[in-house]
């Protein structure tokens, strides 16, 4: 299927590692065009293949989330050909600015922490937990975007991989306020996650252990 | 102008027993390393310590004749405390202990990750790079920021010279392992279908080992195989250094550790460093295994920030991870 916006013209609002997004106007209203560029140090049928299989699966996974109550842009259109995905436009900071520039977000956390149990308890792993992901067009409504690594599964592995990435997020960016923030992300999952969440903290510890050096006495989850 | 200081330091946190001695502007007055190197099989620890202790007197003694040196004009002793293998470490550190004591210098307490990336910098002159860090034992993307090297991805099983060198063990290649899959990888044509697997900021190389191997027990090309192993695993490396580099905004991007030496691994970084308008560099081959300049080099930089240990205290750290290292001297 392809987009009859691929003769698009809109402003480029950002370029990140993996995709640009465009503003453009859509039947008139406001939307955001996002298109997976070429990666020239991946061999070209990789290439292609990844961006093909990560488009047409953000919009899967994205409308997963929709349909089981968490909010994320709405799609109008895709072109998986073309890498391209054209989706409601939310305006807002990122969580990442948001807490970097020292807001009070710890209930916004907490939403997060509910909103994440609710895809986790649907079997839908996001697979880029990060405060850069999230934006926050008001307090009461943190969007979640970029599900292009997300995957259909409800295996602990998978869940605790993503709980340890939303901890490692906090610690690379947000270092000083790791505990704080990590625990208004733990009440709210563990409000909709209920005894589950035990689980899922004991998972994330053997990963963290895993791959990686981690010093034993540190080893304990926050 | 400060006064010159020299330190001694060493390296044992794996297979390489090395002794380096670099002063403090950064000249690498000596560099002696023996890499112990199983007759068959990964490395195992205890011979590995054995090997250590075998080569130890004579690759220092090496060492401060190739600097010119006597103990007497050493300042300081350097030790790598971990993160490694505890036989290993233990090795290297009663030596150190044993040379504090003996000639009465102060001991320093050095990472090995912060060592390598220490030498990276050095070599390149670089100052705030985003670094990928690969080697037999590690597979990490960090950055500085506000007192500490902080990780920003990694691999979540093991790591990339693991990989490498575990696919060479299977398909029977001899040792060293990583260089000749790169050799046999530039004569692949084919790329085969493997698992690409990455987790957000997070690569993971475990179900790509066991998918080679497999693929090597249906009899696929071995060259097409290394091809096709090292296209997907560096793929995946430069996709998550990308995402780093993006996310930090860092405007250099430097490659070290004993992975770095592979060209088609700093061919795929270098185009990454590119688009995001960031300068590329590589530790020189000479610096990126392990080694004992690296460890006197950020001994130096250790030392002359007042950064030392009790030899009463200075216990080897098997799982000492590189963001819990307080680094002053940036």
């Amino acid at each position: 299927m392809r987009s009859i916006y691929l003769g698009f013209e809109g402003k480029i609002i950002k370029k990140g590692a993996e995709a640009e997004l465009y503003l453009i106007d859509f039947l008139g209203i406001p939307a955001i065009l996002k298109k997976r560029i070429p990666k020239p140090y991946r061999a070209k049928e990789l290439d292609a293949h990844i961006r093909r299989m990560r488009t047409s699966h953000e919009v899967t996974m994205m409308f997963h989330a929709r349909v089981c109550g968490v909010p994320v842009p709405a799609i109008y259109d895709v072109d998986p050909d073309e890498g391209v995905i054209i989706m409601e436009y939310i305006p807002g900071p990122t969580l990442k600015e948001m807490t970097l520039k020292d807001y009070e977000v710890s209930s916004i956390f907490k939403l997060v922490g509910f909103y994440v149990g609710k895809m986790h308890l649907n079997n839908i792993v996001h697979g880029d937990l990060t405060t850069a992901n999230i934006i926050v067009p008001e307090p009461e409504k943190p969007f979640f975007v970029d599900f292009g690594l997300a995957e259909r599964t409800g295996e602990l592995e998978a869940i605790g991989t993503d709980v340890h990435l939303m901890l490692r997020a906090l610690e690379s960016t947000h270092y000083s306020k790791v505990k704080e923030l990590f625990n208004a992300f733990l009440r709210g999952y563990r409000e909709i996650m209920g005894g589950k969440v035990e689980n899922v903290l004991k998972k994330v510890q053997e990963i963290r252990r895993r791959g990686r050096y981690v010093e034993e006495r540190r080893a304990k989850i926050h | 102008m400060a006064r010159r200081v020299v330190v001694l330091g060493i390296e044992s946190t794996a297979h390489t027993f090395g002794c380096g001695i670099v002063d403090s502007s950064g000249n690498i007055l000596a560099n002696v390393n023996n890499t112990y190197i199983p007759a068959k099989g990964g490395i195992h620890p205890r011979e590995s310590a054995q090997h250590h202790s075998d080569v130890a007197p004579r690759v220092i003694r090496t060492a401060l004749s190739e600097a010119k040196l006597s103990m007497d004009q050493v300042d300081a002793i350097a030790v790598s405390l971990g993160p490694g293998l505890g036989p290993c470490l233990r090795v290297g550190a009663t030596i150190c202990r044993a040379l504090a004591v003996a000639y009465d210098k102060p001991l320093i307490p050095v990472n090995h990750a912060v060592a390598h990336i220490e030498i990276a910098k050095l070599t390149t002159g670089f100052k705030d790079p985003l670094i990928v860090f690969v080697s037999g034992g590690n597979t990490i993307i960090a950055a500085y920021s506000d007192g500490r090297y902080r990780v920003f991805g990694e691999t979540l099983d093991i790591a990339l010279g693991n990989l490498l060198d575990a696919f060479a063990r299977e398909a029977h290649l001899p040792h060293p392992g990583g260089p000749r899959v790169e050799e046999l990888a530039k004569k692949g044509e084919r790329l085969l279908k493997l698992p690409y697997i990455v987790k957000g900021q997070d690569v993971s190389y475990s179900g790509l080992l066991t998918a080679a191997v497999k693929l090597l027990s249906e009899g696929h090309r071995i060259e097409d195989l290394c091809y096709s192993l090292q296209e997907y695993a560096f793929s995946m490396l430069a996709e998550v250094a990308e995402r780093a580099l993006a996310y930090t905004e860092k405007k250099e991007l430097v490659l070290t550790g004993g992975v770095a030496a592979n060209s088609e691994l700093q061919r795929k970084l270098m185009m990454v460093a590119e688009e995001h308008n960031a300068k590329f560099g590589v530790v020189p081959k000479a610096l990126s295994g392990d080694n004992g300049a690296m460890i006197a080099w950020t001994g130096v930089l250790a030392y002359v920030h007042g950064v030392t240990i009790n030899v009463e205290k200075s216990y080897v750290k098997p799982r000492w991870r590189l963001d819990e290292v307080d680094i002053p001297w940036i």
